[in-house]
């Protein structure tokens, strides 16, 4: 891989809670390459959703960058001022959202709405940005005369396409994709995931799909970031991560989804919760719940390890991945977990 | 506004200006109360100086009328004690009788529906198109000028607000699974209404009726300047028509017309910064 | 199409509220107490005179023919005669309800300018020093009885500061032959002034208190989040998406609030003797005179519910959510 297009380094992102501090976001650190698709993938409250935000600069007001970097196109993002960080936002670094019904203005049509970014914050013209809304509807498979039509007026998985159109507008140069298509039915976000991997292509943009779906990963993704509990627990290229899954929370997530290509075999959760930030169990956070725990994964947190090919796992027993994996693939290991 | 657990009511301890609130309303219960211990003379007793001049007009502290005298000799601080009685009596009775008719009305339609609802509220819909002022000042001038026919006036026009609200609630209520079961094990209506829907519908009863006591207290003041309120009774409203036909405004006499307008604003205004409150507790989603 | 026929059935519910209404007003002045025509019969009139006017009124007749009588005569725009001034209720009523809407118009407009500006500019301070004056300020204005408002106004800038007149809409002995030339006079501004000012700042309130409150809401909404996202100026994120969705409810409050300030001019006419609907009912209230005293009732009960009707109507209009299901 060339040199990064993203870089994130030791970032971490705290929540005030009361008069306590909730870290979300614990020393993340991995590479997007430009033009590739990166899976960022953990559970709810896992702080995928918090990194992916963080790099908008657009968090809530009891977040904040508690430490690390982000160095995209050769500057720190976490150290921009907001002025700085403007010149960036949906120029370079654009956001598809969970909703696009509750992320849509309802009181302007969608055609205003991408004339908006178009004109407010790209500079085009009225007439240029009528043009170009029509290419970017018709690159997302929407008929241009719906552009005068107010977003409640489309489907869901329409209105998701029209999300698209407009994080593309700019023609930025990342594109974070928060749960896309996760409010869609399967059939759909087959379709919207297509486009997305086809347009992603032909521009040659790189994307970071938020997702707590680890099928949408392998369906689109060249990369992987797995989270849990705030920290990166393995990361590497699709192939390696997926296929050959190191860390034991990657392997129980992957027996925990259906295959989006229709492949349905025994699906097997993962016994228990996430932990509570606020009171963090010791050691490795995944312990808990891991089947392979053993007496030293409560007492010391694992670092990360590559493993070879940019495969990094942060598990004591990434050694013994191959005999765990076959181990995780029998339904009652995960049944009582140790 | 429909949250899954019951309301309840508690004192709004949280919120200094409820406190506030409750504090002023305390002190008027209290002067209302006393009035005739604390008032010097009979608000309504035309005055004279030891001498036998007629005592009118006199400034505050003048012959030692503490707050001054009307045109007519009368006594204005002994009217304005007098007047926190009024008020309280006509917004209490006024509030109560308010949330009653709205309470019953919204119980019934809501719980029964049918015809019975949309009876009811085609009414309210009457109601919100009758001019609430106008009405009140054409009952209280036709029948006799009194206060429980000011009173009689506003709930006859007020009660729409609650009905509807209470309605709603009620509604919502009707589908829990509580009256469900109620229901199917066979108990009566009316024992249903008032074991399960009364108790969760009561604070928003008191949130409305509370409302209407500010709403009345105005609405008096108003009657009563424009003539129309009880002659027997001294109020805030009666003194600042006395004040306005006395030409007290051309003849600068603020301290005849500024202290029933102040008092008239502290009362409710109490009652907003109370409801207020209540409004938080009751509605958690207001509260921001 | 859902949509039309929801606003044929609001039309046909006001309709009925309309005639509830003056349903209501027949039997309200029939129906009390004394002789309708006791303020209007001199008492050297022998028995056949007053049978004469009976009859001329139509009181003679059974109350159900009186009220359908009533009923036709008020589709014709006959609102019957003034028993003071012995003209027609309808040309007096008429001739007043500009004066009025005038009042009403002008405070609105000023209330909602000042109320909307300041209730978006309290939801962007929020928490801040400024709230913890303006919320209990506002409150207090509200707790004001109107006509108190105008009288110290009237106290302090007419007859202290003498900078305005003590009410009317025009110096006595000033003419102006139409209604045209009197608007636009500054006679008539200046005696307009301090009636706007009292109807203003107690109407205010409503507008700001729920603009700011819905400014609030829509803050948290998502489509104000993705505006920051995008990079738009917080002139755009704050006036543009926000402020813009806030309006909405503000707007058709406006209606409504034409609806209840027509009612409350009843007693801030008085105090600035504005010759409007307000002031005449309250004269022929204390005249007795019920033709005049109903019409005028009607008159603001029309306003009333007219303007019940546009608060809904003009909510689909401005909500393209409701216009175009």
């Amino acid at each position: 891989m060339s040199e990064p297009l993203l870089s994130i380094r030791n970032l971490s992102i705290a929540y005030k809670v009361g008069r306590a501090e909730v870290t979300a976001v614990d020393r993340a650190s991995f590479d997007l390459g430009a033009g590739s698709i990166l899976g960022l993938v953990g559970e709810s409250g896992c702080g995928k959703t918090t990194l992916a935000r963080s790099l908008t600069r657009v968090l809530s007001d009891n977040a904040r960058i508690a430490g690390g970097q982000a160095m995209f196109m050769g500057r720190d993002l976490m150290a921009l001022t907001d002025r700085q960080m403007n010149a960036h936002r949906w120029r370079d670094i654009a956001f598809i959202p969970q909703s696009a019904m509750n992320s849509l203005d309802p009181v302007y049509t969608v055609g205003s709405q991408l004339a908006e970014v178009l004109t407010r914050r790209g500079g085009l013209t009225r007439g240029d940005a009528r043009k170009r809304s029509e290419e970017l509807f018709e690159w997302v498979g929407i008929e241009t005369n719906r552009l005068g039509d107010y977003p409640h007026q489309f489907s869901g998985g329409m209105r998701q396409r029209v999300a698209i159109a407009l994080a593309l507008a700019l023609n930025p140069k990342l594109v974070i994709a928060d749960e896309p298509v996760t409010a869609l039915d399967v059939i759909v976000q087959r379709q919207i995931l297509d486009q997305l991997k086809e347009l992603q292509s032909r521009l040659g943009i790189s994307v970071i799909l938020v997702t707590h779906d680890i099928s949408v990963v392998a369906y689109v993704c060249d990369r992987v970031v797995v989270m849990y509990a705030g920290r990166v627990a393995e990361a590497g290229p699709m192939a390696a991560s997926l296929t050959e899954p190191a860390h034991p929370y990657t392997m129980g997530l992957r027996n925990a989804f259906p295959d989006l290509a229709g492949a349905a075999g025994v699906l097997t959760p993962i016994e228990g919760a996430p932990p509570n930030l606020m009171r963090p169990p010791p050691g490795c956070r995944f312990a808990p719940r891991c089947p392979f725990a053993q007496a030293r994964c409560t007492a010391a947190d694992p670092d990360p390890v590559d493993i070879g090919g940019g495969h990094i796992v942060a598990c004591h027993r990434w050694a013994e991945a191959a005999a765990l994996r076959v181990r995780s693939g029998q339904p009652d290991t995960w049944m009582a977990p140790a | 506004m429909n949250s899954r657990r019951p309301l309840r009511l508690r004192l709004p301890t949280h919120d200094p200006l409820a406190l506030v609130g409750l504090g002023i309303y305390a002190v008027f219960i209290v002067v209302a109360v006393l009035a005739p211990v604390i008032a010097p003379y009979d608000p309504t007793e035309i005055l004279f100086t030891p001498n036998y001049d007629l005592a009118a007009d006199r400034r505050p502290g003048e012959d030692g009328f503490l707050m001054g005298t009307t045109t007519m000799g009368r006594d204005l601080f002994s009217q304005l004690v007098w007047g926190s009685r009024s008020a309280l009596l006509i917004g209490l009775t006024a509030a109560f009788m308010v949330a009653l008719i709205g309470s019953i009305v919204g119980v019934v339609a809501g719980y029964f529906g049918g015809w019975v609802d949309t009876i009811l509220m085609r009414l309210a819909d009457v109601a919100f198109g009758i001019p609430f002022l106008p009405f009140v000042i054409v009952l209280a001038a036709f029948l006799e000028p009194s206060i429980w026919n000011v009173v009689f006036a506003m709930a006859l026009v007020l009660w729409r607000d609650t009905g509807r609200v209470i309605r709603s609630q009620t509604l919502t209520l009707r589908t829990r699974v509580y009256v469900e079961a109620a229901r199917v094990s066979g108990s009566s209506d009316l024992k249903i209404i008032l074991r399960h829907v009364v108790p969760n519908i009561l604070p928003l009863s008191f949130l409305y009726g509370s409302i209407a006591i500010g709403w009345a207290i105005l609405t008096e003041a108003s009657i009563s300047f424009l003539g129309f309120g009880d002659p027997k009774s001294i109020s805030w409203g009666f003194m600042l028509q006395d004040a306005f036909a006395s030409q007290a405004l051309s003849k600068g006499a603020y301290y005849w017309f500024l202290p029933p307008g102040v008092l008239i604003i502290l009362i409710v205004s109490a009652g907003f910064f109370i409801t207020r409150g209540y409004e938080q507790i009751l509605f958690p989603k207001l509260d921001r | 199409m859902k949509a039309f026929s929801a606003i044929g059935a609001r039309v046909i519910q006001t309709l009925f509220v309309l005639w509830a209404v003056v349903t209501i007003l027949f039997f309200l002045f029939r129906l009390m107490p004394g002789s309708p025509l006791a303020a209007y019969i001199d008492p050297n009139f022998t028995p056949e005179q007053q049978d004469a006017l009976m009859a001329r009124f139509g009181l003679d007749k059974p109350l159900w023919q009186q009220y359908f009588i009533y009923l036709g005569n008020l589709l014709q725009g006959d609102l019957g005669e003034s028993f003071f001034y012995r003209t027609s209720v309808a040309d007096r009523i008429f001739a007043l309800l500009p004066n009025t809407l005038i009042l009403t118009f002008s405070s609105l407009i000023l209330a909602y300018g000042i109320g909307v500006l300041a209730g978006a500019y309290l939801a962007w301070k929020r928490g801040g020093a400024v709230e913890q004056i303006a919320i209990p300020l506002v409150l207090t204005t509200r707790a004001m009885p109107e006509f108190w408002l105008g009288m110290i106004l009237l106290a302090v800038f007419s007859f202290s500061l003498g900078w305005f007149p003590a009410g009317g809409t025009r110096p006595p002995g000033a003419d102006y032959p139409t209604l045209w030339s009197l608007y636009t006079s500054a006679d008539f501004w200046r005696h307009m002034t301090l009636p706007v000012l009292t109807l203003a700042i107690y109407a205010q309130g409503l507008p700001l208190l729920l603009m700011r409150s819905n400014m609030l809401d829509v803050m948290k909404e998502d489509f104000v989040t993705m505006a920051r996202i995008k990079g738009l100026s917080s002139y755009s994120v704050v006036i543009r998406h926000a402020a813009r969705n806030a309006l909405l409810p503000v707007m058709t409050s406006f209606a409504i609030a034409v609806g209840y300030q027509i009612q409350g001019n009843v007693v801030v006419e008085t105090v600035f003797s504005w010759p409007g609907l307000g002031r005449e009912l309250v004269r022929a209230v204390s005249a007795s005179d019920y033709p005049l005293a109903q019409g005028a009732f009607l008159m603001i009960a029309v306003v009333v519910i007219a303007m019940n009707l546009v608060a809904d109507l003009l909510y689909a209009v401005l909500d393209p959510r409701v216009t175009r299901e």
